[in-house]
């Protein structure tokens, strides 16, 4: 214990003092706080106020028309469900546009308006005759049709306003009116053991999406790092040295944990970076504070991210204890990422079903499990039975090829200069039981 | 030319004849594949003493020393140490120095030195303690704060050495110790492991210079192909050669080197010649035969080298050998 303990602490400190370390660290956030902000940013840039016409033979229809577009943002239960994208036209609509009424649908009218638009004097207008009323057709012309979000919010306002004329027509009053047209919205509810938890399907899917690409980069990044110091053992004859204090078991358990435990600070300090600048942001977007993760979910992915990223770190490790050189061992690199893009291709079928009987077998598959599992845990918890089986198997698989690594490893130093065939590999590890 | 051989310890030798010694090998044999590195191997280290295993490149040194050290097992044959079954507790009572440096370059030398002395068990304060003491010694402690990949070639050997004996172990074994040294340097280590024989500890060194181990040794094995060619303390390996060697050196007719009868062989060093009496010659008769040709100003009668007992012992049986030991590497693969 004491030997493992000292090799974590050896290629903990190792790593954690390189400047590459440090610069990842601080990286990562900033990359990523740059990659989330520019959409937005971009988003928000081009907008600027819109100058709109509304033409409509009758003024009051009209003005109708305006108050219900600038008084858009206070009027929440009609079209949130509709689309996000009008999210940002609702924020501050007084600021946004100004609109006026143009109570003159004529075709000279009409040309005069398009000549206004080319010449970028407003920015579009809305074509409300009677005619087009009638026909249930009006149009909405601007220079560019970026404008998606502000077609389809203003479908709906216009909607709203002609269903109550029209039932105004009828000789209901506007209460009526309003009780009639109350939309039913559906609410998603989650039900767990008897007990409701609200949150719609887009932010399960996040605690998957996020999982799979931490467990990616952290592979990515430190099973890398793994095979290439056992490879520098292995080449440097360090392991000879070792091997005389250690065995080659504690040598690689020391080695996997220590390596994890970097991987983990890491992801540590990003979590803290994130609480820290990210969070007071994102709770002011509705969308994120509905995203409540339940203790056990969070448990589940610290039990799943360490496990998988041990699992794939063996899997690297015993990648450098087969090669010799790096360029070899990047070529068999294939091996581990593609059962991490394959459990990434089933998620979708994972999370659409996660009682299928393929989908409860496939999460079993140690390989697939750290994403597949998770995936499941996260939608719909599955019976107890089936995630005591999955961990038993993964820890078993761990522990399997950990030995497995350890045996080549150790006998590894006995080859230079070519890389031994299956059947070799295979006599190593039976002859290095001893 | 042997003046630095430390006496020979003749009481020792006696005194543990017989009880195993610290490392014991019997017929060990060791294969990759179909080559075999060791070969029905059997040897036996006496506490206390520098044992030098001898041989060219590829006789199996390197395996057997790493299979005295429990890095790798042997296919047949026991190998006991301390009077035990090698088995893994006894590790920390090894230093090992691996032919090629072991160490991790970025890792700072004082760090380095803890993590291996560490490793075998000491706390950290004593291993900081013994660390800056030996660096003392070989002069090192000027680099402690260094990185290893800073370090020169020898000056990584010394780390590794220093390593090496940290802990403080019964049993040292070395390969090719002094390979990359300066000449200063080799004179420090060789003054250390003299130093650490006697005060008990058992060295087992390997290497191919002949001079080195001739100089620091008491007891040897020769290995070639894997097998013990001669085996045993180096006075009793030299006296069983006799004094059959005679240096010359002259100047004029060497017409007296062809002569049959007297010389076996010669060996042309360029200062002198060393010549191997023919069976049964007489140094007086070659003295007369040389000084009627040329004029001398050197005949020594002396102990063969143990370059010359290492060529005659591995050109004789080497003509038999292969014939003998092929088919059985065949049969057993």
């Amino acid at each position: 214990m004491r030997n493992i303990w000292l090799i974590i602490r050896r290629e903990y400190l190792e790593r954690v003092r390189t400047r590459s370390f440090l610069i990842l660290t601080l990286l990562v956030p900033g990359i990523m706080t740059v990659v989330m902000m520019l959409p937005a940013k971009l988003a928000t840039m081009g907008e600027k106020t819109q100058r709109l016409v509304v033409v409509t033979s009758t003024p009051q229809f009209g003005e109708m028309v305006r108050q219900r577009f600038l008084s858009a943002s206070t009027d929440t239960d009609e079209d949130e469900e509709e689309s996000p994208d009008t999210n940002a036209a609702k924020k501050k609509p007084d600021e946004e546009y100004s609109i006026d009424v143009d109570a003159n649908p004529t075709e000279a009218e009409r040309a005069v308006l398009r000549d206004k638009v080319t010449s970028q004097a407003i920015d579009g207008y809305l074509w409300l005759s009677d005619e087009a009323i009638a026909s249930g057709k009006v149009t909405w012309a601007s220079r560019n049709m970026a404008g998606f979000g502000e077609r389809s919010h203003l479908s709906a306002i216009l909607n709203r306003i002609l269903q109550y004329q029209r039932l105004s027509a009828n000789g209901l009053n506007t209460d009526q009116a309003e009780r009639l047209l109350k939309p039913v919205k559906v609410e998603a509810v989650r039900l767990e053991r008897g007990r409701e938890s609200k949150g719609g399907g887009g932010g399960k899917f996040l605690e998957v999406v996020v999982m799979v690409m931490l467990l990616y980069m952290a592979v990515l990044l430190y099973g890398i790092s793994v095979m290439r110091s056992v490879l520098e053992e292995k080449n440097s004859r360090i392991l000879e040295v070792l091997l005389s204090s250690a065995t080659s078991t504690e040598l690689m358990t020391g080695k996997l944990l220590g390596v994890g435990a970097v991987g983990l600070t890491q992801i540590l300090v990003w979590v803290v970076i994130a609480g820290v600048f990210a969070l007071p942001a994102m709770a002011m977007q509705p969308s994120f504070s509905e995203l409540q993760i339940p203790l056990g979910v969070l448990l589940a992915f610290a039990i799943f991210f360490l496990l998988g990223y041990l699992l794939y770190s063996t899997m690297y490790a015993t990648i450098g204890a087969i090669t010799t050189t790096e360029q070899e061992g990047q070529q068999l690199q294939f091996f581990v990422v593609i059962p991490l893009v394959l459990s990434v291709f089933m998620l979708a079928p994972v999370v659409r079903s996660p009682d299928a009987p393929l989908v409860v077998w496939l999460s079993m598959v140690p390989f697939f499990a750290p994403v597949l599992m998770y995936a499941r845990i996260v939608v719909q918890t599955p019976p107890l039975w089936q995630i005591a089986l999955c961990l038993a198997l993964l820890i078993a698989t761990i522990a399997g090829l950990l030995v497995l690594c350890a045996r080549i490893y150790r006998i590894g130093i006995l080859i230079y200069g070519k890389r031994p065939n299956l059947p070799e590999i295979l006599k190593w590890v039976k002859y290095a039981k001893a | 030319m042997a003046s630095t051989r430390p006496p020979a310890l003749p009481s020792s030798s006696t005194q543990h004849s017989g009880a195993g010694g610290t490392v014991q090998l019997t017929s060990v044999r060791k294969c990759y594949g179909d080559f075999v590195a060791v070969d029905n191997l059997s040897l036996s280290i006496k506490p206390g003493r520098i044992y030098g295993l001898l041989g060219p490149n590829g006789a199996g040194k390197t395996s057997t020393l790493r299979m005295i050290i429990g890095i790798i097992v042997p296919d047949s044959g026991q190998i006991s140490v301390f009077g035990e079954t090698l088995k893994l507790a006894h590790k920390d009572r090894f230093g090992y120095l691996p032919e090629e440096r072991g160490l991790y370059k970025k890792m700072k030398v004082l760090e380095h030195l803890l993590l291996l002395a560490q490793l075998k068990g000491l706390s950290s304060h004593e291993a900081l303690k013994r660390a800056r003491s030996w660096c003392e010694r070989f002069e090192l402690s000027a680099w402690t704060g260094k990185k290893v990949e800073e370090l020169s070639k020898g000056m990584q050997q010394k780390v590794q050495f220093i390593g090496a004996v940290l802990h403080d172990p019964e049993l040292i074994v070395m390969d090719e110790p002094f390979s990359g040294l300066d000449p200063a340097s080799t004179v420090v280590l060789k003054d250390v492991l003299l130093e650490l024989a006697k005060s008990g500890k058992t060295i087992l060194l390997s290497t191919h210079g002949m001079d080195q181990a001739e100089k620091l040794c008491h007891s040897i094995c020769l290995v070639n192909h894997g097998r013990a060619v001669l085996e045993g303390d180096l006075s009793q390996i030299k006296a069983g050669y006799g004094k059959c060697n005679v240096q010359i050196k002259y100047d004029g007719d060497a017409r007296f080197l062809q002569e049959s009868r007297l010389v076996q062989s010669f060996n042309d060093y360029g200062n002198y010649v060393e010549v191997r009496l023919a069976p049964g010659a007489d140094t007086q008769e070659l003295l007369k035969l040389a000084s009627a040709g040329a004029r001398l100003s050197k005949f020594e009668v002396m102990e063969p080298s143990l370059e010359e007992i290492f060529i005659d012992a591995v050109s004789k049986p080497a003509v038999s050998k292969p014939a003998v030991s092929q088919p059985t590497v065949k049969s057993n693969a």
